[in-house]
This record gives C-alpha cells, sequence and structure tokens, in this order.
C-alpha cells in the first residue's frame, strides 16, 4: 500500500516537472533575473557595478528619466479602456446578445480587428492620422471643420488620444467576444420570467444579465487594465512615445534605457516596477469585485 | 484564497512576458524588437542565398576554407547597397579560400541586435558599426580585434589617412575600418528661391534669414524636419550652434571635455527656437519620419533641407537633382565661427570580433572590404570617400562634388552629438533637443539641464 502511494507520488512528480521546469525556465527565470539585475548600474556588456536600490530611487526622482509621466499615461489609458471601452463593449454585447438579425456577421466585424497585427493597424492609422493627406484631417476639411484638423500625433495635447482610439478600436470587440459569451450563457428562463413580471429590456439586462456576467466582466477589467499598463506595439508603431513624451508608457521607456541608452540594469528596474503593478492592480480589482458581491 | 494568488499569479505573468524578456539578459532580449526582426530574417535569407552562391564556386577552387560572416545595415532599400554588392563581390572573387556570408539588418533593429550580441559574446566575425562612443563600449568591454597589426601589414595602408581614423582610435589602438564620411549639408530647391527672387543659396545669416522671411511671407514653408526622429532636428540645431559658438566649443562639450552651460549656447538655442516660432519649420513635421520629410521636400513643399550629405545620392538620381544645390549653413557669429566649421565626419565603419576564430584574415578582409565600400560609395554619391579615392571619378554626381569642395575647404568638424556621446548621454541630450523643438524650454533650460542630467 505503501509503495503503491509512493510510485503514485512519483508519477504526479514525473508528469508535473516537465511543466513546472518549463514555467521556471521561461517566466519565473526571467522575472527573477530581472529583478537581479535591477541591483546594477550595467551596460549589457561591460563589468556590472552593484549599485543597491539607486536605481529605484532614480526612477522615481529622476526628471530626464520621466517614468512617473510614463505611468501616469499607462493609467490614463487604462482609464479610458475601463470607463470608455469596457461601457462599449459591454453595450454590443448586450445589444447582440438579443439575438438582433445579422448577429453573425456583427460578431465577425466587430472582432476582426483583433485578428489584425498591431504594425498593421498602427500604420493604417499612421496614415489616417497624416496631418497632410489623413483621411481624418481631409473629411473635417470637408465638413467645413478645418479649425478641428491638426498634427493628431505630433500635438502633446491629443496624442495620447490619439494612440488611444485605434486600441479601443482594436480590442473593443475582443472584450465584446468575452462577454457576448457570458449573455449569451443567461438562462433563457430568467429573463422570460423577469419580463413576465413586467421588467424592460433595459431593466433585465440591468438587473439580470450583467450580475449574472459579473465574472466576466472581472475578468475583462484586469486584461483591460494590466493591458494598459503593459501597451507598447501600437505606441511604438505610432508615436514611438512622442512628442516631448507626451504618448510614454512603462513599456517603450523600458525598451529606450535596454536598447538605446544601454541602461540594462535601469530597464531591469522598469521591468521589475510592472511586474509589481501588474499583481498589485489584479489584487486590487480582484478585492474590489469581491466587496461589491 | 488560492484561486485568487493563482489568478493574480497568471494575469501577473501575462502582463510580464514583455518586462520580462526585455529586463532578461541580452540573449534573451534580442528578439524583443519583434516587427523590425521579421523585416531583418527575410533581408537575411536572400543576402545569404546570394552570396552563398557565389561561395559555392570559391569554395570548388578553394584550399583550406575559412568561414566569414559579416552584419551590416546595407539593406535592400539602403543607398549603399548596391556599393557593398559591388564591394563583396570583388573581394570573394579575389579570395577564394573564404566562405563569405553577411546578413543587412534594418537600422534600429540593427542597434538592437548588436548590442545584445555583444552582450552574448556572439558577435559575427566582421560587423558594422558606428564610430566614436558607440563602438568605443564594445571596445571597453574588450570585444573589438585591434587592427594596429593589420592595417601595417595592409598592402593600400597609403590609401587611408591616419586622421580618417580618428573616431575609431583608442587608447593609441585602432578598431574600426572607415567607409564613407558624411557632413550635415544645406539643400535647397532653387526653384522655390527663385519664386522669392534668388538665384543662390544666401551665403551670410542675415541674408538666409531675409530669404526665410521672404519665403513664409509668400506661404512657403522655408524647413523640413522630422520631429519623429530627433537626430534630424539635431542637423539644425547643432549646425546653429556651431556657427554661433565655433567648432572647438562644440566639439570639446560633445567629448566632455567642456561643461553645457555655457552661455553661447543658450543664446544659440535660442536662436534655433526663434527661427521655430517665426514659423520657418513645418509644423506637421513633428509627427513625420525623415522618410516623409525627405520625400516632401523632393516634391517641393520645403524650400529647404538640412540633412546628410548621404542624401546626394537620391537626389541626384531623381529629376529633383537638376532643383537642388547643397551649401553650407552661413556663418551666425562671425566673431567665434567660419565657414568651413562643419557637423560631420567618418562615422560608419567596420569592426572586427576579438572573438572571432580567425581575426586577422577577417580583419584583411574586412580591410579590402572597407576600401571597396568606401570606392563603390563615392562613385554612387553615398557620400565622400574614407580613404584616397583612385581611378576614374568622373561620373560623381554635381552634388556630391560640391559636397567633396566644401569638406576640401573644411577647417573642422564636429561629429553628430549623438554619435560621438555615449549612448546614455546621446538619449539625454536627444530628449533636451526635442524640448527645445517643441518649445517647452529655452536656451537656458537646455543647457542648465544638460549639465545636470550628462551622467
Amino acid at each position: 500500500m505503501k509503495q503503491k502511494k509512493i510510485i503514485n507520488t512519483l508519477n504526479i512528480i514525473a508528469f508535473l516537472l516537465p511543466g513546472l521546469i518549463l514555467f521556471i525556465v521561461v517566466l519565473i527565470a526571467p522575472i527573477a533575473l530581472s529583478g537581479y539585475y535591477s541591483f546594477f548600474d550595467w551596460n549589457g556588456f561591460g563589468a556590472k557595478t552593484f549599485i543597491g536600490l539607486d536605481n529605484y530611487k532614480e526612477l522615481f526622482t529622476s526628471s530626464a528619466i520621466g517614468f512617473l509621466k510614463a505611468l501616469r499615461n499607462s493609467l490614463l489609458l487604462a482609464a479610458l479602456s475601463v470607463f470608455l471601452q469596457l461601457p462599449l463593449s459591454l453595450g454590443l454585447a448586450l445589444l447582440l446578445g438579443k439575438g438582433i438579425k445579422g448577429e453573425r456577421a456583427f460578431l465577425s466585424v466587430y472582432f476582426m480587428p483583433v485578428l489584425i497585427s498591431t504594425v498593421v493597424i498602427g500604420q493604417l492609422w499612421l496614415k489616417i492620422y497624416n496631418p497632410s493627406y489623413g483621411i481624418l484631417n481631409v473629411a473635417l476639411t470637408k465638413l467645413g471643420l478645418e479649425s478641428l484638423t491638426r498634427t493628431w500625433l505630433g500635438d502633446v495635447k491629443v496624442a495620447l488620444g490619439a494612440c488611444f482610439v485605434p486600441t479601443l478600436w482594436q480590442y473593443v470587440g475582443y472584450h465584446m467576444l468575452l462577454m457576448y459569451a457570458g449573455v449569451k450563457g443567461v438562462s433563457p428562463e430568467l429573463r422570460e420570467a423577469a419580463m413576465i413580471d413586467g421588467a424592460t429590456s433595459w431593466q433585465v439586462s440591468r438587473y439580470i444579465v450583467i450580475p449574472v456576467i459579473k465574472p466576466i466582466i472581472k475578468v475583462s477589467v484586469i486584461f483591460a487594465v494590466t493591458g494598459s499598463l503593459k501597451s507598447f506595439d501600437l505606441i511604438y508603431v505610432l508615436t514611438n512615445g512622442g512628442p516631448l513624451h507626451a504618448t510614454e508608457v512603462p513599456s517603450t521607456l523600458m525598451i529606450n534605457m535596454l536598447f538605446l541608452r544601454n541602461r540594462y540594469g535601469m530597464g531591469s528596474t522598469i521591468a521589475v516596477m510592472l511586474i509589481f503593478l501588474c499583481f498589485a492592480f489584479a489584487l486590487l480589482i480582484n478585492r474590489a469585485f469581491k466587496e461589491e458581491r | 484564497m488560492k484561486r485568487k494568488v493563482l489568478a493574480t499569479l497568471l494575469a501577473g505573468v501575462m502582463a510580464l512576458s514583455l518586462a520580462a524578456c526585455g529586463g532578461s539578459d541580452a540573449g534573451s532580449s534580442a528578439p524583443a524588437s519583434t516587427d523590425s526582426g521579421s523585416s531583418a530574417s527575410t533581408t537575411t535569407t536572400t543576402d545569404t542565398t546570394a552570396t552563398t552562391s557565389t561561395d559555392t564556386s570559391a569554395t570548388a577552387t578553394g584550399g583550406d576554407q575559412i568561414n566569414l560572416e559579416m552584419w551590416c545595415i546595407a539593406t535592400e532599400s539602403d543607398s549603399n547597397r548596391h556599393s557593398y554588392e559591388a564591394a563583396i563581390a570583388d573581394v570573394t572573387a579575389a579570395h577564394p579560400e573564404i566562405n563569405f556570408t553577411w546578413e543587412a539588418i534594418e537600422n534600429q533593429a540593427y542597434k538592437t541586435k548588436i548590442k545584445a550580441a555583444v552582450a552574448a559574446d556572439e558577435m559575427p566575425d566582421i560587423f558594422f558599426t558606428w564610430s566614436c562612443a558607440f563602438l568605443g563600449e564594445f571596445v571597453d568591454a574588450g570585444r573589438v580585434y585591434c587592427l594596429d597589426d593589420s592595417i601595417a601589414n595592409f598592402q593600400y595602408k597609403d590609401e587611408l589617412p591616419e586622421v580618417m581614423l580618428g573616431n575609431t582610435t583608442y587608447g593609441g589602438k585602432h578598431y574600426g575600418v572607415p567607409l564613407t564620411m558624411n557632413i550635415v549639408g544645406l539643400f535647397a530647391n532653387m526653384d522655390i528661391l527663385a519664386e522669392v527672387g534668388y538665384t543662390e543659396v544666401p551665403g551670410s545669416y542675415d541674408e538666409f534669414i531675409a530669404c526665410c522671411d521672404k519665403l513664409v511671407e509668400a506661404g512657403y514653408i522655408p524647413f523640413g524636419c522630422a520631429g519623429k526622429e530627433t537626430w534630424c532636428v539635431t542637423e539644425y540645431l547643432e549646425s546653429v550652434i556651431e556657427k554661433s559658438c565655433g567648432a572647438d566649443v562644440l566639439n570639446d562639450i560633445f567629448l566632455g571635455r567642456a561643461t553645457w552651460n555655457n552661455a553661447d549656447v543658450a543664446s544659440a538655442v535660442d536662436t534655433f527656437q526663434g527661427m521655430v516660432n517665426k514659423g520657418y519649420f513645418d509644423p506637421d513635421g513633428i509627427a513625420l519620419s525623415n522618410d516623409e520629410v525627405k520625400a516632401n521636400f523632393m516634391q517641393g513643399k520645403y524650400a529647404f533641407y538640412m540633412n546628410g550629405t548621404w542624401n546626394c545620392a537620391d537626389f541626384a538620381a531623381s529629376d529633383f537633382g537638376s532643383k537642388v544645390k547643397v551649401s553650407e549653413f552661413p556663418v551666425i557669429n562671425a566673431d567665434k565661427a567660419k565657414l568651413g566649421q562643419l557637423i560631420g565626419g567618418p562615422s560608419d565603419t567596420l569592426a572586427v570580433a576579438a572573438s572571432s576564430p580567425n581575426a586577422e584574415a577577417a580583419a584583411q578582409f574586412t580591410l579590402e572590404l572597407g576600401r571597396l565600400i568606401c570606392h563603390y560609395g563615392y562613385l554612387d554619391g553615398c557620400g565622400l570617400p574614407a580613404w584616397t579615392p583612385y581611378g576614374d571619378t568622373s561620373s560623381v554626381n554635381p552634388l556630391t562634388q560640391t559636397v567633396s569642395e566644401i569638406c576640401a575647404n573644411a577647417d573642422s568638424y564636429v561629429l553628430f552629438g549623438d554619435t560621438a556621446m555615449n549612448a546614455d548621454d546621446a538619449n539625454t541630450y536627444l530628449s533636451y533637443v526635442d524640448q527645445v523643438y517643441g518649445c517647452q524650454i529655452d536656451g537656458n533650460g537646455f543647457v542648465s539641464g544638460l549639465a545636470a542630467d550628462i551622467r
């Protein structure tokens, strides 16, 4: 009996070990290495100098690095995602969930941008925003709204918002699909019972459907917030953090430190801060939804 | 509780896939530039295939074969591409004992790739590099092969002036083979200047400003400048500083021999910002890349375009070549600066990895290759020769010939600021240049900020 238990335990270990090793090598080790390098002043190929927490101090105090501004931009993107993108996705999910005509076609259309490469989307929106021939400025001019035309990606006041629009366009379908699956999962009996009791369509959505799909909304909020914190590709293609760091986010700053400034220690410090922030926000969101429940 | 921890862990790990990749060691950092990397690998395949066919014939006739690999930035769209291909064809034909393969990677992606390779000590035998601080950091790390003996033994060593080796000399030792040299030129669209009554590029600063004012009045944009790529802004700013304060002042600051806190520099920066505020620069330029601005200039959107003289080849090869003239920026303060003080110098360089198993053979091969790339590049108009030209050079385009004349009368050169400084300082500098161009800070803010933030 005892021998069988040992064999079972060994079997479990044998089956878990490959996955565990992969998990450690691919995910845990790079994070641990980032933490290790964050304590050094290192250009990536010369000698490393141990400097303790100096990189962390510099990260939060140096105006030349501008981490706080990058973080603020990320949080702004996160807020826009949560309060603009997700309600829009929810609205679309509720609308399509009612089984309107052309439901499948609309689902495909809204989900299509998710399938397109971000670099392609970036190039597409670069053309849309082009100050000379971009469709946005041309359309505004044709509509007699010339005063509204501007250099969308070159104006510090609107560049971040201009970067958010393609993000919204790209991911609204993704969140919509998640929520749509939840909406479709709501028991028809619940809806019918509410309708018989005299509830309007809005009241059914507000008091029946939304509470039922709250776990999915929580997942969407976590994806939206952590996605905004680590946003990189679209901003890299559209503005590369400019103009004047108006669209700088921690990931573009990290790439700048690692590969342009040769500051591997500082780049690793930003990586560690991103890890910490993503964990912290995931915990906060979990707690917020738990308390509400 | 367990579920909460697991969910949090998974969310964090997902969010960090990017962060951890960049933050770990250089070997794992390399793929970070995913988008650029993919285009690079396409080029690689093409190049390798092309050169392998040459090598196969070489192998058939050779004895002991030596394998050499080179990385460079001469991609299909690079104006230097032809000179690399022609030079490689010549050198590989002359050395059947060498199996030579090469990869061309897009400029920005290359910087990432070569740094990652240096960090991992997995460099190719021969690699393209920029001179001064860029190569200097690799030399400091002991990753670059010293070329002193190789140059001394090279049969064409007399064609390589010692002065051209200055930017790749560290501690008195030579580590790079210069290819071409370039300066910042003031390109002018003469058709537009004619519209406001000028048949020549104004020679004095006062005339130049008067010309710009006339252009603005007539509805033309005087300068095209790509604000999205800050190095393009420095082409203007550094010229204004140099022609206000003199080459020595700027050189000393770039090389760390003098502080940025210099009242003359602050005043020069204000002069440059005055041009921005007077509407001399295209306001849309801040969101445009250099390729877009260059295309706009060639389409007649701007009267002037200050940029590297490597553009001569592209301008001369098109119909636009007949409309454009190149000159140097006029002197702003004749008490401190003079004509002939130029921004630029030899920067494009080939170097040999110290880790190469055939380092000396690679060094000799690199010297021959560098000499020929320089030769063909000069004939193509991609820059001025770092090596003494040979053969018939009468086919060189008129723009490059004008640049040759400017350089023949040169008094001194100040290397591009972002090449002269180490990577961290250069990016701090570029960040301040951005702020000046965006009118976020003035001249005093620029010099005091740089004095405080340059490490």
